[in-house]
């Protein structure tokens, strides 16, 4: 029914899709996982026509689909539930399910609301709701916005003369368990009506609502399997792409900590966030959080990188009592942040590569009490050498290198600064996998210099691989706190089963 | 359009960007050379560069403020307070009104900057707003009359119009501000920090640069250059007035554009408005040439302005134009 052809997608720095071709048949759910990183959000983009393919091509019942935007889509009959829910929280459940279709109920020239309320309605009754159509989107659950999307795709049906198909981008990330069973339920009796796209990184989901499943790694197909003959630990063997190798972490150079504690939490508190952390890091250890969206842990180490404050509990690093209102303080005592979005937060991307480099610290450059432009390109230059940053020259813009030449900017800036604690919030998001094992030694040779460091992943086995000591986290608290010497690392579904 | 050797990919080759100001600026000297030989020489020469230099001091000072991707719309309200203070207090306490009235302009740019930043208000209602009470104060000090700079005034000011070595003490007094400016922007901590904010504000944060000082530094900067504009234009027409300043806002940031500094912050500098500001000053002149009527001025700037931003905008680095 739906086929992507051989569809290939470049961002600057990240090859995200690669000679990719699915198809999607008739009243079938297709599942699709993949690690974070390896191409799923691109691929859904493109079925919805959000994002155009460099290359290759999209066809529909065998006909070629050129699509210019999402719009384009939908008057095709493609329609998306997304992963960063896109309904407008001011607006009431009626209004956002026709947003954009208004045009069905104009009398007069003006909006009939009685006829559109009366339509939403209908369209939440299809698949088995009742909601207020006319209260205001931000007054409700996640899992009821994920509904008011699911129905909002489904008007397709009223304006498309075919049958649908619907793309489900992780919609199961932040539902509880009994929210996902209502949501498989409405999938599988819109089944008979419509073919469904499940983007998925939980397999076991995955293989319950799916007919067929592929497999994503690193921006390519690398599998395709019926659903009824596959099992999930096969599965993830296919997804990882290699079974549990020491040295891709490059654990035989994970050595002892030392003794100094850098950082130290007792009864952290940040209201509405987490509570009641208690934590070390000590001089040349790789503490990692494990934990699901809304575990708290993301907020954890953007109080400790300086982003938000606690509100409760005592935070001090090395030694000292502290409480950090902006990164400016936390840069202060040493902290140094590698923030997830790199484009946005972790590089100004128009600056050069020397200007990103010297940020955070202009001192170790200035004369006189003027920038020596002289000195600034020369550090710039033999960090260039020393990290094997691949820019044409310390003048470049950042913007213009790679996602793992760019963290190499970022991680060279806290060195110049000489930062004793590094916050490295997925530091290989989006690096493919040679940069990653670049990223891995630069973060073994920072732990071997003794900076101490907390880490967040992606992929649990990279958070057990990289670090001394896994602290699990759930609802805002730390529930299961694991050595991982070499040797002794902990296994992944025990602590999976800490985390939900 | 989307071809590479299309107009706007053209205009957003790095150099190219830098280069259209100054090579507009010689194809103006040519034109007008053209038109009346002899004309950019000897005084009219000076008189080009001392009717350049109000101008090119308060676009410096607003540079600033374009830089970090904000605006400072009360630049002529402030720089027409300035004036009116320096004539008010000319005849009670000398020279010591000069400092007074620069310090009025550096306090109220003060005020916009912190209400900017700390209340969270965007930087053109916040410079709107300083506008509406610098030039209410301006009104209420004066009575809603322009104040002539008397006999004994004009003592005390008369250095200002005077000239060294045959070049307007004006003309000295805006390459001063331009050089300190420069060098202010390209060599120091707050300069790079500058950069940084206009460029890429959450990265700048998160590196630990304290973006809200930087800001209220450059508001600050703007209202003192702002005023210092006023008190040099108040001595050059021996009066000061609440409306003194008021055809140069428009002017001013066309000025700051024109030359090559970015509407979205992060790229530019005072050299580049140094070079917009005399396109302003020669497209001024060449329109009493061709006898456009003087009122008619701010029609072109607006104009100028409009699209000097349409064609230079890069659109890449923001989402939505509001």
């Amino acid at each position: 029914m739906l086929q992507a052809q051989s569809v290939s997608k470049s961002f600057p720095g990240v090859k995200a899709l690669q000679d990719v071709s699915i198809e999607v048949r008739p009243n079938e759910v297709v599942g699709l996982i993949g690690e974070n990183g390896a191409g799923k959000s691109t691929l859904m983009r493109v079925l919805a026509g959000t994002y155009r393919p460099d290359s290759g091509s999209l066809r529909l019942e065998g006909e070629e689909l050129r699509l210019r935007n999402a719009r384009d889509a939908a008057m095709h009959g493609i329609g998306m539930v997304f992963q960063e829910q896109s309904l407008l929280l001011n607006l009431s459940v009626a209004e956002n399910i026709y947003l954009g279709q208004e045009h069905q109920f104009l009398r007069f020239g003006t909006v009939n609301w009685k006829a559109m309320n009366a339509a939403a309605r209908r369209q939440l009754a299809k698949i088995g709701i009742d909601l207020d159509v006319t209260a205001r989107t931000s007054e409700l659950s996640f899992a009821a916005r994920q509904m008011v999307e699911l129905a909002k795709a489904l008007t397709l049906e009223e304006i498309v003369d075919r049958q649908l198909v619907i793309l489900l981008d992780e919609p199961t990330s932040v539902l509880s368990a009994s929210d996902i069973e209502v949501l498989f339920q409405r999938v599988r009796s819109l089944k008979s009506r419509a073919s469904f796209v499940f983007v998925s990184h939980r397999l076991d989901e995955v293989l319950a609502i799916s007919d067929r499943v592929y497999t994503m790694k690193d921006g390519q197909v690398v599998a395709e399997h019926e659903a009824s003959s596959v099992t999930a630990p096969e599965l993830h063997r296919v997804m990882v792409g290699r079974g549990l190798q020491a040295e891709y972490y490059r654990e035989s150079r994970q050595k002892p900590p030392g003794d100094k504690v850098m950082v130290e939490a007792r009864g952290l508190c940040l209201a509405g966030a987490y509570e009641n952390i208690d934590l070390t890091v000590s001089a040349g250890e790789i503490v990692g959080i494990a934990g699901v969206v809304g575990s708290g842990r993301e907020e954890l180490i953007r109080t400790i990188g300086g982003y938000s404050a606690h509100t409760a509990g005592a935070l001090s690093v090395a030694g000292e009592t502290v409480r950090f209102t902006s990164p400016e303080q936390a840069v202060r005592k040493g902290i140094g942040s590698v923030p997830r979005e790199r484009r946005v937060e972790g590089l100004v991307m128009f600056l050069s590569i020397a200007e990103n480099i010297t940020l955070a610290d202009l001192s170790c450059v200035m004369r006189n009490g003027a920038i020596n432009y002289g000195k600034e390109r020369a550090l710039a230059a033999d960090w260039i050498r020393r990290l094997r940053i691949k820019a044409p020259g310390p003048d470049v813009a950042c913007r213009k290198l790679s996602g793992g030449n760019q963290q190499k900017v970022v991680l060279a800036r806290w060195m110049t600064a000489g930062s004793r604690v590094l916050i490295l919030d997925h530091p290989t998001r989006g690096l493919d996998v040679g940069a990653k094992e670049e990223v891995y030694d630069l973060i073994r040779d920072l732990s071997d210099q003794g900076v101490a460091i907390l880490l967040i992943s992606d992929t649990l086995e990279e958070t057990i691989g990289l670090s001394h000591t896994v602290l699990v986290m759930r609802d805002g608290e730390i529930t299961a706190r694991h050595d991982a010497s070499p040797g002794n690392k902990p296994d992944q579904v025990e602590l999976v089963k800490m985390m939900v | 359009m989307d071809g590479p050797y299309s107009l706007r990919n053209f205009l957003e080759a790095g150099w190219i960007h830098g280069a259209i100001p100054p090579a507009l600026l010689v194809v103006l000297v040519i034109l007008i050379e053209l038109a009346a030989p002899g004309f950019l020489t000897g005084e009219t020469l000076a008189l080009l560069l001392n009717n350049t230099a109000v101008l090119f001091i308060l676009a410096t000072g607003v540079t600033f403020v374009i830089l970090l991707g904000g605006i400072d719309l009360s630049i002529q309200s402030v720089a027409s307070l300035a004036s009116v203070i320096l004539a008010q207090l000319l005849p009670s306490v000398g020279l010591l009104a000069f400092p007074v009235a620069i310090l009025a302009g550096l306090g109220f740019g003060t005020l916009s900057g912190i209400v900017h930043v700390k209340l969270r208000v965007p930087s053109f209602v916040a410079t709107l707003a300083t506008a509406g009470i610098v030039t209410g104060m301006a009104l209420w000090i004066s009575d809603g009359r322009a104040i002539t700079i008397e006999e004994g005034g004009r003592a005390v000011t008369a250095w200002i119009n005077a000239t060294i070595l045959g070049i307007p003490v004006v003309v000295l007094l805006a390459a001063a501000v331009g050089l300190l400016s420069f060098l202010a922007l390209r060599y120091t901590r707050f300069g790079r920090q500058s950069l940084a904010v206009g460029a890429g504000e959450p990265a700048a944060w998160a590196a630990g640069i304290n973006v809200d000082r930087t800001k209220i530094v450059a508001f600050a900067v703007s209202g003192m250059l702002a005023a210092i504009a006023g008190v040099i234009l108040a001595t050059r027409l021996s009066s000061g007035s609440p409306v003194l300043a008021n055809q140069l806002l428009l002017p001013a940031i066309a000025a700051v554009i024109v030359g090559g500094t970015a509407i979205t912050g992060g790229l530019g500098g005072v050299a580049r408005t140094a070079i917009g500001a005399l396109i302003i000053s020669l497209v001024r002149i060449g329109m009493t040439f061709v006898g456009v009527n003087i009122f008619a001025e701010n029609i072109v700037f607006g104009a100028v302005l409009i699209i000097a931003v349409a064609i230079t905008i890069d659109r890449s680095k923001i989402a939505v134009i509001k």
